[in-house]
């Protein structure tokens, strides 16, 4: 690691002006907790560090009439606590609570989740599953962008080298929505995950399926809707045959991309199960009043 | 090369850092306090477990620069004069220690369960450890402790 400055902003303007001096020299550290290892073995070679962790405007998570809006700097400690009283969330509270252990929960973001846009990152696949946006900040100017397509590869976010992710935005669940999610590690502590699946239903009478969006982790060079499985359910009533057919449908995805992999054995079969529980609990989050 | 201030266990240190230290490098290597452990160096293991502001965070894990103005408390810190801190107590006393090597990191991970809830259960301790492994107790000799330590501790509140 060859670091040869550092500096440490408590906005969001002074941060940007560093990021427009220093461009790709430049690299932010929030939590830390991927960028240090990435520093230490040589993966990351930038000179100049930019830390954030110490931004206000950062670290707020805010409700407006439609919107839910999580600032970058927010740990995954303070997402599990802020989401607790949500029922409809809980999806969220446990996606964050899955995250690596206490210690890494109290440092990592959910900006360096997304940015950092591992494989197997935790909670990108709920944030897809919700269509969520991101606000990407540089000198005197601004845009959004869906998060979908901000991820273009493994490891590898459009992310210009004087921006910086202030906030993720996605809209509040109503009543007939509901969001689900289930990981899979090897382990219940410290566990990279394996497979993780996130659902999103809107259902309308006799539970048919109005819209739904399902977004999976760690089966792919990065967290990836599943179009194909969101079409089949399109207008179906969601009953135990048509759940059961949706999880041949990814399997079938799985197999194709993951075609030659070791894991593929395990992982085309343990999906189902993965995608099972997520849709129950999609189903049972629809059924609490929104809103909220 | 730069200067940074450092609030470690109560007291303020200006320390001369390299701007590629990491927290654990400036506990161990400038201030000599040795307490606090590297073990696998990448977050997985709790060796390096300190408080910081509050939270429990691995040392490993957090620039020295970004450790600026935060009050850090490390195993060093948590003796109250010539005493043992309760739950020091309750590990010795249950043989919650072995070879000892993840004990400074895993005592902070409970004073940190412990600060925020005091009278946790066996599966909330075990989820309050569970970023700290131990190679020899199994564990449960460790969850017994922390189990007695927040009945010492709930006692001091109630004597107070």
């Amino acid at each position: 690691m060859e670091i040869k400055e550092v500096f440490r902003k408590k906005n969001v303007k002074e941060t940007l002006e560093i990021l427009e001096h220093y461009q790709e020299q430049c690299k932010i550290i929030a939590g830390g907790t991927d960028i240090i290892i990435q520093l230490r073995e040589g993966i990351e070679k930038s000179s100049v560090l930019v830390d954030i962790s110490n931004i206000e405007e950062l670290k707020v998570v805010k409700e407006t009439e439609k919107w839910i809006e999580i600032g970058s700097g927010v740990t995954f400690t303070e997402i599990a606590r802020e989401f607790t009283l949500h029922d409809k969330f809980s999806a969220l509270v446990e996606a964050a609570a899955s995250v690596g252990s206490p210690q890494i929960r109290n440092a990592a973001t959910i900006g360096g989740n997304i940015c950092n846009a591992s494989p197997a990152a935790d909670f990108i696949p709920p944030l897809l599953a919700l269509n969520a946006v991101v606000v990407l900040e540089r000198k005197n100017a601004i845009r959004e962008m869906c998060l979908e397509e901000f991820i273009i590869d493994k490891e590898k976010v459009a992310l210009k080298a004087d921006e910086l992710l202030t906030k993720i935005r996605f809209k509040k669940l109503q009543t007939n929505q509901g969001l689900g999610f289930s990981k899979l590690g090897f382990r219940k502590a410290l566990a990279i995950s394996k497979i993780s699946t996130a659902v999103f239903l809107e259902l309308e009478e006799n539970n048919k399926c109005k819209g739904t969006r399902i977004a999976t982790g760690a089966l792919g060079r990065h967290g990836l809707r599943e179009r194909r499985v969101e079409e089949f359910l399109q207008e179906k009533a969601l009953d135990p045959s048509t759940v059961h057919q949706g999880g041949r449908k990814l399997q079938k995805e799985i197999e194709k991309r993951l075609y030659g992999r070791p894991s593929l054995a395990f992982k085309k079969e343990a999906v189902i199960g993965i995608f099972h529980k997520a849709v129950d609990k999609a189903f049972k989050s629809c059924k609490i009043e929104g809103g909220i | 090369m730069k200067v940074i201030q450092l609030k470690v266990n109560g007291g303020v240190y200006k320390v001369d850092i390299e701007e590629d230290m990491r927290l654990l490098d400036v506990l161990r290597d400038k201030l000599r306090l040795t307490g606090t452990k590297e073990g696998c160096g990448e977050g997985e293991c709790g060796a390096c477990t300190v408080i910081m502001d509050g939270v429990s965070v691995n040392a490993c894990m957090v620039m020295a620069f970004q450790a600026e103005g935060k009050e850090i408390i490390t195993i060093e810190g948590i003796q109250r004069k010539d005493e043992l801190h309760p739950i020091q107590r309750a590990f010795l006393e249950e043989g919650a220690v072995q070879c000892g090597f993840c004990t400074p990191g895993m005592i902070l991970s409970a004073k940190a369960l412990l600060d925020r809830n005091p009278s946790p259960s066996r599966k909330e301790i075990r989820e309050g450890i569970s970023g700290n492994l131990c190679r020899c107790t199994g564990y449960n000799q460790i969850i017994t402790s922390v189990e007695k330590a927040s009945q010492y501790l709930r006692r001091e509140e109630e004597e107070k």
